[in-house]
Formats: C-alpha cells, structure tokens, sequence
C-alpha cells in the first residue's frame, strides 16, 4: 500500500532522506524509531506529497504521490503530533467537514456520532467546540477523520507523544483495530515500548538512513531498546 | 465542494466575536452613509422641483419690458438630482447644481453645498461611495487576511491538504465566504436603499436609467471581487498571517487613501488648469477684443446691406440693433466656446490620467466608474453645462431676433408674455448609462483586467501554497 523507492531529499548539502526503500502491507504497522532529525517527518511529508523528492519515488496503492497528488491522498490519512482542527467549529462539525473534503460530503448527523462512538468518544463532545479539547480527543477526532474517509493508509507522525499512558493505550487500541481491517499504517515515533506493542515491524533511522529493519515479534521490549541504543551510538 | 468549502468559512467567521463586532459596525455607517444620501437627495429633489418652477414662473409672469431687459433678468437652469447621487455625490458638492443663463455671459455653476461647509465637516461626509470603496475593501481585509496564512500558523491547511482538498476549491470556497460574509452586511444595507429609492420619488424605484443600477452594482461586485482575490492571494504566500495583514494594510491604505491624492496632484500637473482668476482674466481679454467685434459687425452689416440691396442701416427692414445684440452673443460664445473648451478639454484629459493610473490601484478606477454611472463626474456636469449653454444661446437668439423684427426707430420696445412663452422651460435629458459606458471605457476595460489578474493569482497561489 505505501512503498517508497530510493526515495531522497537533500536540502542544499543536507540529506535530509537518503534512497530510503520501505514497503507497508496492508495490515502491517511499521513503526519508524530514531532521533529527532532521523528523517522520520520528512519520509511522511514525502507520502502526502507536501515536499517534492530530490531522486525516488513514493507510491500509494502503486501511484506515484507526485504525479497524482489528489488521487493518492484519497487512500491515505494523516494524524500529526496534535491533530489539529477549527476551534470555532464543534467536534462534529470538524469531523464533517474533513470528511467532506476527503470525499465523504453526504455523511448523516446519524454516521458521524458513529464514527464518535467507534473512536471512544463521549457522545456529548460531539457539539462541544473543539476548542476545548483535550489532546487525545483531538488525536481521536483524527482518527474518526480517517474512518469516515475509509483510509487504506495511516501517516502517523508522534501520534502519541505527549498523551497519558491511558489516553496512550487507548490510540494503540484503535490502531491494532485499524491494521486487524488492513489498513498500512506508517508511524514515526519516539516510543520504542507504544512501537513494540502495536507495531508489526520497526525501522531504525538514523542521519537520513533507514539502518535496520526488524519484525517486532523477534524481541521483546528490552531487546528492542539494546537494538535501538546500538544503532543510536557514532 | 466549493458551497461546503464557502459554508465552513462563514460558519467560522460568524462565531467570531471580532467579527461580528466588525460588521454591525460596518452595517450601522452604511446605513448611516445611505440615510444621509438619502436625505441630501430628498432635500435636493424637493429643492429642485420648487426652484425650477419658480424661475419658470418668474419667466413667464415677468412684465412688459424690451427684450433685452428680460435677457438680462435671465433664468435659472438646475441639473436634476440624480436618484443614484444617493450613492456618490461625486463632484456635485463642489462644482454646484445651477447656473444663471443671462445675456453675453456663460456663467458658472452656483450653490455649491461644500461653499456651506465648515472644514471639519468635510472629513466627516458620510457618502456611501466612501463607504464602498474604502470601509468595505478594509473589511474584506480583515476578513481574508488570515484565510491561508492563519490556517497554515494553526496547522489547519495540512490537515486540509492531506485529506485531498484542491487548492482551487479551496481558494474559490474561501472566495466564496468572504463574499458571504459580506454579503450578510451589505444585503440589509442593499435592501434598505432599494426602499429609499422607491420612496424617494413619484416615479418610485429606478426613474433613472435602470441600468444605472445595474452597472454602479456590478462595478462595486468587481470591486469587491478583485480585492478578495487580491487578499486570499497575499494570504496563501505569506509565511505568516501578521505578515499577509500588514501587507494587505499597507496595499489598503496606499490605494484607498493615499493614491486617489497623489493621482490627482499627478493629473493635475500633466494637465494643468488655470487659476479661477487666470482663467476669468483670459476670457475678458477675448471678448473685450474690440478689433474683432467691430469686424464681425461690419462683416455682418455689408452682408445685410448686400442682401437687401440698400445703402444704410436704416433702410433695412429689420431692426440693426437686434442684429448687432445678437453679433455681440455669437462673438461672446466663440470665446467661450475656446476657453471653457479648453479648460473642459484639460479636465478631461485628467480623467484620462485617472483612468491609466488605474493599472496601479483598481480604487481608482471604481472612483471614477461610481460617479460616473452615479451621474456626479466632471463628463456628466460637462454635458449639463453644455445643455444650459445651448438653452441660453436659443433664448437670446429668440429675443434678440424679435429686437430684430420689431423695434422701432426712436421708441423703447416692449415685449409681453407672448413673447416669454416662446421661450420653452429648460428640459435637459442626462445621459444614459451606454453613454457613460463609452466615457470610462478604460476604466472598465482596467478593472476587468485586475479581477482576471487577481483571480489568476489567487488560483496560481493557491495551488503553490506550502504548507508550512
């Protein structure tokens, strides 16, 4: 669903990606790990075509991003650190709207606060305006954003960061669901223990570089921490 | 996609306090603006009506006198209030509504209201045209300043841009809401002078020229078109939305404020004008040319003689004093003919410069367009003059050539009322709304180059617009 080829992108003499080649299944969640800088953000801003490559390509359900811009993003979804959303409008209204853009203006009152329901939110939020939010609900918003729109692929990009462990837990629920009905999911994360629980298979980037891959089920959490610390060492 | 796009955009403009502070505001001064033109119009029409009648009766019911006399008793022409005045008063307040037709002068325009006027009062008219072209433009501002840029500080446009919204529809749609917005304030505003207009005569709604209307509207839409256009453009390549306001705010103020002055100095420096003292101490030098007086009236009196065959003036069969009255007007409207020809000319080729220097603030070809199709400009006081210039040449050529025909050697002749009815009521026709068209031609032709450029730009923007 989400392959990158040789994919690069140089800022003047900075490599920012250097011929990174990965493909996410549908199903699989491919947690990339590094340091800030690794090059995590510019691989998801290289999905949805929000930076042109330098070389590479990057495909979406086999189309290149560049090519058909609008096409490749009606299979994706995208949720930042802070899903961020229109403060003056309620929750509903914002999920609506989204949808709309993305594809789906006809959704009833009725299927929007299903999608509510389905993320975990209270149902009373829904006419409430987003400006008073909580981060994890406004996380959850995306991802009834991304249900509503019926995305084959999932951008995440530190979804997590910054939630409590049961807001935390609750994201990785819905993910785990999400992959279980075969979306690819591709998420950038600081978390080697959220990348351990719901990830399938973990990258480790590092300068620019994609420098290891692995499944997750071959270690367990403190495995995958050494493997991390090894790589992160000059 | 647009309509949902247009629908979110007022949505969110409309549960902003700023902006519902900002337009009742707007609402109250354009109502306020249209109430005082309404007022002014009313005040004028009534004034009109009562002033034309009563030189027409003073006209009439004037005594015997001799003909000449009456000339000089002269008659008032007024320029009828233009229903669309209500809107732009134009030049009308400066250059004045009457003029007095009397014998072997072409006078100039008096009852000037800005003559009434203190100095404060002249920064504090309220006149719709000000409103229109200077409040709303700074309102749009306001309202589009932040359409691309506050979405992309607040992280809004990639969330936009990565469910797969076209910038296009993006762009049109927030096009779109600004003009709804907009249009929430102006419709109250639009409706209630649709009310004054039909109370504000007999005739009722459009007993001017229909498509008056029509073109002042669409000319304003234009307007408001090309500033949105403009606005959301600066809004989608700005790096931020202080920086998108602080370019619009300058952009705003350099061509609603500052370049209808500096245009106009620039004009009147291309095209000079003479002082009211110069200009009057030329025209006397010409008609007080008694070498060419005295030519033209030989001329005129070796023609006459020729004609009827005789040897002297007292043969003739008409009066040579009514003749030589009359020789006296046309060597009198050949000289104004040139000089207020000239200076009319000079006026016009400022409007020239007006309408070019278009190509740098759109404001200045609507300032133009409004008064023109408002009936108010210079072109359109021009063709009023004209029309009382020509109406007072027919009334001496009438009572000098019944001088002609029947005065008397040795006696004082009198004329009466039979006299006076051959004089017909001054009618005058303005011209239609084509006929202004034709006049502003350029204006036009600029500003709808500036709404394909806006817009261009706008969609270019747009479709460029990074997203961080």
């Amino acid at each position: 669903m989400l392959e990158a080829l040789a994919l690069t992108k140089r800022y003047n003499d900075v490599t920012a990606l250097n011929a990174l080649t990965l493909t996410v299944a549908p199903g699989d969640v491919f947690c990339l790990l590094g340091a800030n800088g690794a090059g995590k953000t510019t691989t998801i801003n290289l999905f949805l075509n929000f930076i042109a490559p330098t070389s590479g390509t990057a495909k979406v359900n086999g189309l290149d991003v560049t090519k058909e811009p609008l096409e490749t993003k009606r299979y994706l979804a995208y949720i930042p650190e802070m899903v961020m959303l229109y403060k003056n409008l309620t929750g509903l209204e914002n999920l609506e709207y989204f949808a709309a853009l993305a594809g789906k203006p006809d959704l009833s009152r009725d299927a929007l606060i299903g999608y509510f329901r389905e993320v975990g939110l209270a149902v009373d939020a829904a006419d409430r305006r987003v400006g008073t939010y909580s981060k994890g609900m406004r996380q959850k918003v995306g991802i009834a954003i991304a249900l509503a729109k019926g995305a084959k692929a999932l951008l995440l990009d530190e979804p997590t960061s910054g939630l409590d462990p049961k807001a935390s837990n609750e994201f990785s629920d819905l993910l785990r669901r999400l992959s279980g009905s075969g979306v690819a999911v591709l998420m950038a994360t600081h978390d080697l223990f959220r990348a351990k629980e719901s990830g399938t298979r973990v990258g480790i980037m590092k300068h620019g570089t994609l420098v290891a891959q692995h499944t997750t089920d071959e270690f367990g959490h403190t495995d995958l921490e050494r493997v991390y610390l090894e790589h992160m060492r000059d | 996609m647009i309509l949902r796009i247009a629908r979110k955009e007022l949505l969110d403009l409309s549960r902003d306090g700023r902006f519902r502070v900002l337009s009742a505001l707007v609402l109250i001064v354009s109502v306020v603006s249209l109430a005082a033109g309404w007022k002014t119009y009313t005040d004028l029409a009534a004034q009109h009506r009562t002033a034309q009648l009563a030189t027409r009766d003073q006209w009439l019911n004037q005594p015997k006198k001799n003909p000449h006399s009456a000339a000089h008793y002269g008659v008032y022409a007024f320029k009828p209030a233009s229903q669309m005045a209500m809107v732009d008063t134009g030049i009308d307040p400066y250059v004045g509504v009457a003029v007095w037709l009397e014998a072997h002068k072409q006078n100039e325009m008096k009852y000037r209201p800005a003559q009434d006027r203190t100095a404060v009062q002249r920064f504090g008219s309220m006149n719709g045209a000000e409103v229109l072209q200077v409040l709303v433009p700074l309102f749009i501002v306001l309202m589009a300043f932040s359409a691309f840029a506050g979405e992309r500080e607040q992280g809004t446009l990639r969330q936009l841009l990565s469910v797969g919204a076209r910038p296009h529809d993006l762009a049109l749609g927030k096009a779109l809401g600004v003009a709804s917005a907009l249009g929430a304030v102006l419709l109250p505003a639009t409706a209630l002078s649709v009310v004054a207009l039909t109370l504000s005569t007999s005739e009722g709604l459009l007993a001017d020229d229909p498509w008056r209307v029509v073109t002042i509207g669409t000319v304003y839409l234009t307007y408001f078109a090309v500033v949105t256009a403009l606005a959301l453009w600066v809004s989608a390549w700005a790096s931020s939305a202080r920086l998108a306001l602080v370019v619009l705010l300058t952009a705003w103020f350099a061509s609603a404020i500052v370049a209808p002055r500096v245009v106009s100095d620039l004009a009147a420096w291309l095209h000079p004008t003479p002082s009211a003292v110069e200009f009057q101490k030329a025209l006397e030098a010409d008609l007080n040319n008694e070498k060419d007086m005295k030519e033209r009236l030989d001329r005129r009196r070796d023609d006459l003689l020729k004609h009827y065959n005789v040897a002297s003036v007292d043969a003739l069969p008409i009066a040579f004093s009514g003749v030589s009255l009359q020789e006296g007007e046309e060597h009198g409207n050949e000289v104004f003919d040139k000089h207020f020809g000239a200076l009319f000319g000079r006026y016009e080729r400022q409007n020239r410069v007006f309408q070019w220097s278009a190509l740098v603030a759109p404001t200045l070809a609507v300032r133009g367009l409004s008064m023109g199709f408002s009936g108010t400009d210079f072109g359109q006081h021009r063709h009023f003059v004209t029309a009382a210039e020509s109406y007072r040449r027919d009334i001496q050529r009438t009572l000098n050539g019944d001088i002609a025909k029947h005065q008397q050697a040795g006696q004082v002749y009198m004329a009466g009322r039979e006299l006076w009815d051959q004089v017909p009521a001054f009618s005058y026709e303005p011209p239609t709304a084509g006929w202004v068209v034709g006049q502003y031609a350029i204006a036009l032709a600029v500003l709808g180059a500036w709404l394909a450029a806006a817009v261009v730009l706008m969609m270019r923007a747009a479709s460029t617009a990074l997203v961080d």
